[in-house]
């Protein structure tokens, strides 16, 4: 007996170690991924650390300068102007996303021809460049020759000026994120609903619910997680993309449009203050760790 | 009640509809811009739809700015980076899902909390590391540090994870290596996930911008995103031709789109965004 009990458990030891070593050596596939993602996206948060201690034009030497940007930065009234703006942007964009594409899901989760079709519409201007996005919706927007002045005009209105007022800019601006990103959004939102299985909201219903009821107290809870999904990915989607602001106002009137990424490209491209766009970088990358540390808590978002 | 059922559903779709028109306008505004003359586009009070039907827009594209030349570059550049995107990622997520190695749980919360770090923050970082490898103002210096996306990667975990791992059990009891257990079993049931990864690493690469700005100096090797953001500038340009250069630019990750349209909306169910 004692015998054939250790002969067997011997075996299941072997058997396990034969098992972990095929396993372990799936690693190798891991291994190009790695190597990408060391080199262009680890490495550079290093690097970036590194440089923001020095002072640097990109083409002659670099000097040491200790804490020097850091202070820079904290006296520079811009930089917490364009945190401002990115503050506003977001505020902006985050929820008319969310809930435009939360409707668009409710209105489309379900199979069905025409479903399938709408589907499509929405998810279009995710597909078209942001550059592309930028040109048309500042065509759109245009003073003189735009489509929405000369709809306000038509109504006896006065057109308006809106990428030249620093609110009604950064306004247009997010409006052209919430087109583009709404439909991505939906598309999560409706594989959200496809997991909650169609018989609580049939025996809500059969228990009399309404449909406001069968979603305030059935779907709205069910689809928690996925909400918090959708909020991480369109704050990470659009905090650092400068695109939009780039093309249609060029981060102005003044500063009014200028998020804190375009701040960090005019810093090191157009005044080649690279040791100091350094130092703003790593501040936004320490915010979006944050962010994203939080992020991943609360969706329980690991893998 | 079925009468109010009907009306519902009839209300519904009217709704859909009208969000559906909303969100075409900006389309159908730049579509009928560009088929206006280089007068009307500027005409004032602007007209909805062109009272004269022209191409001037569209040969202008043609005839006065490279546009065969940055087409190629565009291609060249989202489809290479694509097909390296597809592979690693599919790899990649095999080994997270399926493998259990030291330091798994790390490297990959690391690989996706990358999804908040976008290139507008290590733009300068990327740029010297471009430059150190001598890819700057080369078309290789725009795919090399893209190939890698969190997203992606993330994606293709999730996927992975829905695969049984008795596929996998048995090929091993049939004395199946790791390397044919992946290229046999795991990649022909990766297809969907193909499709996703595909649609929206070519429509990334496509649409980018930002590092082509700072890493692609000379014209010749300008991608579309750069030429029509920099045509706007710097050129006396009519809009006309602006706006048929946006339409041309979003042609092809459309027609991507619709080609493998039925095999994305499946992986995108099949797991591809359950989060």
């Amino acid at each position: 007996m004692i015998t054939e009990n250790s002969v067997s458990s011997l075996n299941v030891t072997q058997k396990k170690r034969r098992k972990s070593n095929i396993i372990e050596s799936r690693f190798i596939f891991l291994i190009p991924s790695l190597i990408f993602f060391a080199v262009f996206a680890f490495i550079p948060l290093i690097v970036v650390a590194i440089i923001s201690f020095f002072s640097w034009n990109l083409l002659g030497p670099m000097k040491f300068v200790g804490v020097e940007n850091f202070i820079n930065m904290f006296e520079d009234a811009n930089f917490w102007g364009t945190l401002m703006v990115t503050f506003k942007f977001e505020s902006m964009v985050v929820p008319m996303t969310f809930v435009i594409s939360l409707i668009l899901a409710l209105l489309l989760y379900k199979e069905g021809k025409f479903n399938s079709v709408f589907r499509a519409f929405f998810y279009w201007p995710y597909m078209a460049p942001a550059v592309v996005t930028a040109t048309i919706w500042a065509w759109l927007f245009s003073t003189n020759t735009g489509l929405i002045n000369s709809i306000l005009m038509s109504f006896g209105l006065s057109p308006v000026s809106w990428l030249q007022g620093s609110f009604t800019a950064l306004l247009v601006i997010s409006l052209a994120q919430v087109w583009e990103g709404a439909g991505f959004m939906m598309m999560i939102f409706i594989t959200g609903l496809e997991q909650i299985p169609l018989e609580f909201e049939e025996a809500a219903s059969i228990d009399g619910a309404n449909k406001f009821q069968v979603f305030r107290y059935i779907t709205w809870p069910l689809l928690r997680g996925t909400s918090i999904i959708v909020l991480i990915l369109s704050i990470a989607y659009s905090w650092n993309n400068f695109t939009l602001m780039y093309v249609m106002t060029t981060g102005g009137p003044g500063y009014a449009t200028t998020i804190t990424s375009l701040y960090i490209y005019q810093q090191a491209f157009i005044e080649f203050r690279i040791g100091y766009a350094a130092a703003i970088s790593v501040i936004t990358v320490l915010i979006s760790i944050g962010i994203a540390m939080v992020a991943m808590k609360t969706g329980r978002w690991e893998v | 009640m079925l009468y109010r059922k009907k009306f519902q559903s009839f209300l519904f779709k009217v709704i859909t509809i009208l969000m559906a028109v909303i969100f075409m306008i900006p389309i159908f505004y730049a579509i009928s811009s560009s088929f206006k003359t280089n007068s009307e586009i500027y005409s004032y009070p602007p007209t909805i739809l062109p009272k004269v039907f022209s191409v001037q827009g569209y040969q202008y594209i043609f005839q006065s700015l490279n546009f065969v030349r940055v087409l190629y570059n565009t291609l060249f550049v989202s489809i290479i980076a694509t097909v390296i995107t597809v592979i690693i990622s599919i790899m990649a997520g095999y080994a997270i899902a399926k493998g259990n190695f030291k330091g798994k749980k790390l490297i990959s919360n690391l690989m996706i909390m990358m999804v908040f770090v976008s290139i507008g923050v290590t733009l300068v970082p990327v740029f010297i590391i471009v430059k150190e490898m001598n890819l700057l103002n080369n078309l290789w210096g725009i795919i090399i540090p893209t190939v890698f996306t969190p997203t992606g990667t993330f994606i293709a975990i999730q996927y992975m994870k829905g695969i049984p791992d008795e596929f996998i059990e048995s090929a091993k009891i049939d004395g199946a290596t790791e390397w044919q257990i992946f290229s046999r079993i795991i990649f022909p049931l990766s297809f969907p996930l193909a499709a996703v990864l595909t649609i929206f690493s070519f429509t990334w690469r496509w649409g980018d911008f930002v590092l082509p700005l700072i890493v692609i100096s000379s014209s010749n090797l300008y991608t579309m995103q750069l030429g029509l953001a920099t045509t706007q500038g710097q050129y006396l340009i009519s809009w006309n031709a602006i706006m048929a250069y946006s339409l041309l630019s979003i042609a092809a990750p459309l027609i991507l789109f619709l080609i493998f349209q039925k095999l994305f909306m499946r992986g995108i169910t099949a797991g591809g965004l359950k989060f």
